[in-house]
């Protein structure tokens, strides 16, 4: 990651009236939201071998 | 029966049969990639116990000297990363299907005050790290305790204090009550979806 991107700086930030948040935070944030909303629709892998009673 | 160890086992054994604590079959709503996130959150967590004791025997300040070292703290740092990302999605996947119904507080408790253990036994990682990231952190940490009243208690600029609640005490709790969670979630089964509301299922009106 270091070699793409030039991480040897402070963090920039996002700043929305009382609201403040590094840039890193929010990606990560938004991350979790992306797999979250991803893993309510995906099946888990090998799902269909190990389908049990209902 | 008299003795204690046989009151145990018949406790145990009636709380936990064998084929609850190990089963080989789980529902069909399991298929959900949404089930998938607590076992990797355990992952996770025996990444960092193992990477952590790794960093353990060898010291505090051996990462800053060996590229060995580096690598290990580095898998540490990640391990944990992924393991509040893991944690935070399996926390809202079951937030919004209610996963304390059915006789099931006791597991979402557990797991939330896991989530909250978690939390200080991290912060006492970033100030042990041995370089001026730390000392920052402690002494912002330090006016945070005083704040509460607990500056006393738990002195954040003492680093073999902090350095004993990051690598024994916090963690025992953490995997106590990770160990304990997953033994709740054998006994009571995974929750079901919620159902579908009445509205939702009723036919179109023409």
């Amino acid at each position: 990651m270091g070699a793409l991107l030039n991480l040897n700086h402070p963090a920039h930030y996002i700043s929305w009236h009382f609201f403040q948040m590094s840039v890193p935070n929010a990606v990560v944030i938004v991350l979790m939201l992306v797999v979250f909303c991803a893993a309510l629709y995906l099946r888990a892998p090998g799902a269909r071998k190990q389908r049990g009673p209902k | 029966m008299s003795s204690w160890t046989a009151k145990l086992r018949e406790a145990g054994v009636s709380a936990l049969p064998p084929e609850k604590l190990l089963p080989d079959s789980q529902p069909a709503y399991m298929t959900s990639a949404i089930y998938l996130f607590g076992a990797l959150t355990i992952g996770a967590l025996v990444t960092i116990i193992a990477s952590g004791s790794i960093l353990a025997l060898k010291g505090p300040t051996w990462w800053h000297v060996q590229s060995i070292g580096h690598f290990f703290n580095s898998i540490h740092l990640w391990s944990v990363e992924l393991f509040f990302f893991f944690m935070v999605v399996h926390l809202w996947g079951k937030f919004w299907m209610a996963a304390w119904r059915g006789g099931r507080a006791r597991v979402w408790m557990t797991g939330a005050v896991t989530f909250l253990v978690a939390v200080p036994c991290a912060f006492t990682g970033y100030i042990s790290q041995q370089n001026f990231d730390s000392q920052w952190i402690a002494t912002q940490g330090k006016d945070g305790m005083n704040s509460l009243g607990v500056g006393s208690f738990f002195n954040v600029l003492n680093f073999g204090q902090m350095y004993s609640y990051h690598i024994l005490l916090l963690p025992l709790v953490v995997v106590g009550l990770v160990s304990l969670h997953v033994l709740l979630v054998r006994r009571h089964g995974i929750v079901p979806p919620l159902p579908f509301s009445d509205a939702a299922t009723a036919a179109p009106k023409p």
